[in-house]
C-alpha cells in the first residue's frame, strides 16, 4: 500500500517494538490474524480488550510497560494522538479531492433540521406527526375504516360460509369448533390476523417507513435525548426506544448498539414495559379513538410510567449515564418506491410471523376447551379481571395478552365492537395490555440478548406490575367516580 | 422466499428464527457460490448505505433505513461477477477498528477472523473527511480495500464535487463513485471487484513472521 500514516515518534517506536515482538512469536498467540502486524500493534497500544485477553500474562506485563513508557513521552493520551493523526490524514485528503463551489445549497435542510431538533419547535412538530401520522392515519383510517370494512366482510361473507361448510363436512361438533364458530382457526385466528392486525400494521409501517427514510427519527432521538437527560435517563437508550415504537423485538436487537451493559438493560426493560409496538398502538388507538379522554389518559399514564420506571432504574442501577452520540443522516425526501418496498417486506414478515401463531393459539384454545384446562385457567383469571373492574368476558383476553399483546388487543377490539365495554374498562384493559410484554418473540430476544436470569426477573416484575397498575387505576377511577 | 418455511416449521429453523427482522437473508441465488472461493465484505460507518449497496449487488432485501445502527447482524448473499458467484457479507456500521459497542465488534471481529478477497469500504460522499480515517485504518491493516464513495447524488445536490483520480493517487486503491440507491456506479463496482479478485486470487494473507 502506498500510504502510511506517520504517528508521533514515541508511538512509532512502540509500534516497531511490538512488530519485533510479533515476529519473535507473539503472532502465534492470535488464532485469527488477517490484519497486518502494524494494525495489531496499534490496537494493542490502545488496549483493545479482545486482543488483550488473548495475550498471556507475561506479555501483558511487557506491553503494559511499553505503553507506560510511551505515554510518559507524550502529553495527550495515546489513543487520542492516534485518532488525531488519522483525522489529519483524512482531512488532508478531503481538501485535495473535494471541492465545494457553492456552499449555500445545503441550507434548506439545515433550517428544517434546526426546527426538528430544537424542543420549542420540535415538540409541536412531534405532536403534528403523532396527530396526523399516528392518530389520523393509523388510528382512524387503518384501525377504524380499514378494520371495519375487512371485519364486516369476514363476518358477513366468510364466517357464515365457513361455519356452514364445517357443519356439513364434519359431523362432530367438537371438531367443528377447531375450524369454525367462536374460537375457530378460520373464524378467529385468521380473522384476527387479517381483519384486525394486518390493516393496522400496514398503515403503521407505512407511516413509520416514511418517517424513517426522511431522517426524522434520529432528530427525534436527539431532541428527546435533551429532555431525558433532564430527568436522569441515559440519553443513548433513546435510539432503540424510538425504533421500539415500530417493533419491540427488533428494537431489543438494536439495544446491542448501546455501549454499556447498564444501558442495554435499561433500554430492554423500558421496551418490554412501556413501549407499545406498531400492532398495539394501532389497535389501542382504534379502541380509544372514539373516547378522546380515555386516549389522553392512556397516553399520559404510559408516558408517566415510562419516565418513572426509567428514572427509578437509572437511580437504582449502579453506574453512570453514558455519553450520547448519534450519527445524524441528512433529511431526505423519502423515495416512494423504497418506502413501499420496506413497508411491504415488513408487513409480509409480520404477517407470516403472526399468522401461524394466531392459528396455533386457536388450536391451543381448542385443546384447552376440550380438556377443560381453558375453563380452569379462565376461572382462575376471572377474579383478576373482576378485581380490575373488568367484565369476566375479558378474562380470556388477559390470557391471550400473556402470550401476545396484539392478540389480546385484537380480542378487546372484538368485545368493544360488540359494545360490551365501558370507557373505563377499555382504558384499564388497554393500559394493562400495553404494559404486558408484547409477544413471545420479544421474550425470546430478551433471553438471547440479556440471558435467562434477566428475562425471568423482568417478566416476574412486569406481569404483576401491569395488573397492579390496572387495579390502582380502577380503584382511582371508582374513588373519584370518573367515567370516561 | 424460502424464509416463509421458517415460519411454518418452527423447530427446524433454530437460530434463524431470532433473525427474523432481517427477513430474507437466506435468499437462494442463482449461480452457486464456489466453495472455498473468495469473499467480499461491505464495511463502513453507520448509515452510509451498505445495506442499500448489498441489496443492489445481490438482489437480497435487507431492511434498509435512514437511521444509524439498523444492521446489527452480518448478512450474507452472493454477487455475480461475470460468470462466477462470489459470497458478499454486509456488516453493521463501525467507526473504527477499535470497537466501542457490541455491533461494531461484530464487524471488526469478522475482519480479523476471516479472509477476504476484497473489502469494499463504503463512504458517504458528503462526509468524506470524517470517513477517510477508517479507510486509513483498513489500509494500515493491509486489507484488500476498494473505496466506494456512495451518495454521490446527494453530494452533487449539495454542490460538492469529488476528484476520483486524486483519491486513487492518494490512497493507492481503486475508487468508485456511486449512488447505490439510484443504482449508479454499481456496475463499475462489480468491475473493480472482478479486477481485484483476479489480482488477489490467492487470498491476501497478513505477513506473519
Amino acid at each position: 500500500m502506498s500510504i502510511k500514516i506517520r504517528y508521533l515518534a514515541p508511538i512509532e517506536a512502540a509500534i516497531t517494538q511490538i512488530e519485533i515482538w510479533w515476529r519473535s512469536g507473539w503472532g502465534q498467540d492470535f488464532v485469527d490474524r488477517h490484519l497486518s502486524p502494524r494494525s495489531f500493534a496499534l490496537l494493542l497500544l490502545q488496549k483493545d480488550p479482545n486482543l488483550w485477553e488473548q495475550l498471556p500474562g507475561n506479555r501483558q506485563q511487557d506491553l503494559e510497560q511499553l505503553i507506560a513508557t510511551t505515554q510518559a513521552q507524550i502529553s495527550r493520551p495515546i489513543s487520542l494522538e492516534i485518532a488525531q493523526a488519522r483525522q489529519e490524514f483524512a482531512q488532508a485528503i478531503e481538501q485535495t479531492t473535494l471541492a465545494e463551489p457553492n456552499p449555500n445549497q445545503r441550507h434548506w435542510g439545515e433550517k428544517i433540521h434546526k426546527l426538528t431538533v430544537n424542543p420549542i419547535s420540535g415538540f409541536p412538530i412531534l405532536v403534528l406527526v403523532l396527530y396526523w401520522g399516528v392518530y389520523k392515519f393509523v388510528g382512524e383510517f387503518g384501525a377504524g375504516e380499514l378494520v371495519d370494512r375487512i371485519e364486516t366482510f369476514f363476518e358477513e361473507q366468510i364466517n357464515p360460509v365457513v361455519n356452514h361448510v364445517t357443519e356439513q363436512a364434519i359431523p362432530w361438533p367438537s371438531l367443528q369448533d377447531l375450524f369454525a364458530h367462536e374460537y375457530g382457526i378460520i373464524t378467529l385466528g385468521i380473522r384476527y390476523a387479517t381483519a384486525i392486525v394486518l390493516p393496522v400494521v400496514a398503515t403503521y409501517f407505512l407511516m413509520f417507513s416514511l418517517l424513517e427514510d426522511s431522517g426524522y427519527l434520529p432528530r427525534l432521538s436527539l431532541m428527546l435525548d435533551r429532555l431525558f437527560k433532564a430527568i436522569g435517563l441515559s440519553g443513548r437508550a433513546v435510539i432503540p426506544i424510538v425504533l421500539g415504537l415500530g417493533c419491540d423485538t427488533m428494537a431489543t436487537i438494536v439495544t446491542r448498539t448501546l455501549e454499556t451493559k447498564r444501558e442495554r438493560l435499561i433500554a430492554t426493560f423500558l421496551l418490554s414495559l412501556a413501549i407499545p409496538c406498531a400492532a398495539q398502538w394501532g389497535v389501542i388507538l382504534g379502541l380509544l379513538a372514539q373516547r378522546p379522554a380515555a386516549l389522553v389518559t392512556w397516553a399520559g399514564l404510559i408516558v408517566g410510567i415510562f419516565l418513572l420506571a426509567g428514572f427509578c432504574i437509572d437511580k437504582f442501577l449502579p453506574g453512570s449515564a453514558a455519553q450520547f452520540y448519534i450519527e445524524l443522516p441528512p433529511l431526505r425526501l423519502p423515495k416512494i418506491r423504497n418506502v413501499i418496498t420496506k413497508t411491504w417486506v415488513r408487513m409480509k414478515w409480520y404477517f407470516w410471523e403472526v399468522l401461524p401463531l394466531f392459528i396455533w393459539a386457536s388450536a391451543i384454545i381448542w385443546v384447552g376447551r376440550l380438556t377443560g384446562v381453558f375453563d380452569w385457567l379462565i376461572s382462575g383469571i376471572e377474579p383478576i379481571a373482576l378485581a380490575l373492574g373488568l367484565p369476566k368476558e375479558t378474562a380470556p383476553i388477559l390470557l391471550y395478552g400473556f402470550f401476545r399483546r396484539d392478540y389480546g388487543a385484537a380480542g378487546l377490539f372484538d368485545l368493544q365492537q360488540g359494545g360490551q365495554l365501558t370507557g373505563d374498562q377499555l382504558l384499564i384493559s388497554a393500559v394493562v395490555l400495553t404494559l404486558f410484554l408484547p409477544c413471545i418473540a420479544q421474550l425470546q430476544m430478551i433471553i438471547k440478548e440479556r440471558g435467562v436470569k434477566t428475562a425471568v426477573l423482568m417478566v416476574s416484575f412486569i406481569f404483576p406490575f401491569a395488573l397492579a397498575v390496572g387495579y390502582v387505576l380502577n380503584w382511582g377511577l371508582n374513588l373519584f367516580q370518573i367515567s370516561l | 422466499m424460502d424464509c416463509h418455511q421458517c415460519h411454518q416449521n418452527h423447530g427446524s429453523c433454530g437460530s434463524k428464527r431470532s433473525l427474523r427482522w432481517l427477513p430474507f437473508s437466506e435468499n437462494l441465488t442463482r449461480p452457486p457460490i464456489e466453495p472455498g472461493g473468495p469473499q467480499i465484505a461491505l464495511v463502513g460507518m453507520p448509515n452510509v448505505g451498505k445495506s442499500v449497496l448489498f441489496h443492489a449487488l445481490t438482489d437480497t432485501y435487507v431492511t434498509v433505513s435512514n437511521y444509524p445502527g439498523t444492521t446489527v447482524e452480518v448478512t450474507r448473499g452472493a454477487v455475480t461477477l461475470g460468470d462466477r458467484a462470489v459470497s458478499v457479507i454486509d456488516t453493521p456500521g463501525m467507526y473504527s477498528l477499535l470497537p466501542i459497542s457490541e455491533e461494531e465488534r461484530v464487524a471488526r471481529d469478522l475482519l480479523i477472523s476471516e479472509s477476504f478477497g476484497a473489502i469494499v469500504h463504503v463512504l458517504d460522499a458528503k462526509n468524506l473527511g470524517r470517513m477517510l480515517s477508517l479507510t486509513a485504518q483498513l489500509l494500515e491493516a493491509e486489507l484488500p480495500v476498494i473505496v466506494a464513495v456512495n451518495m454521490m447524488d446527494e453530494a452533487q445536490r449539495w454542490g460538492l464535487t469529488i476528484d476520483r483520480e486524486a483519491l486513487v493517487a492518494k490512497l493507492g486503491v481503486p475508487v468508485v463513485l456511486m449512488a447505490a440507491a439510484r443504482n449508479r456506479g454499481v456496475d463499475q463496482l462489480r468491475e473493480a471487484l472482478a479486477d481485484r479478485l483476479a489480482s488477489t486470487s490467492v487470498p491476501a494473507v497478513a505477513a506473519v513472521g
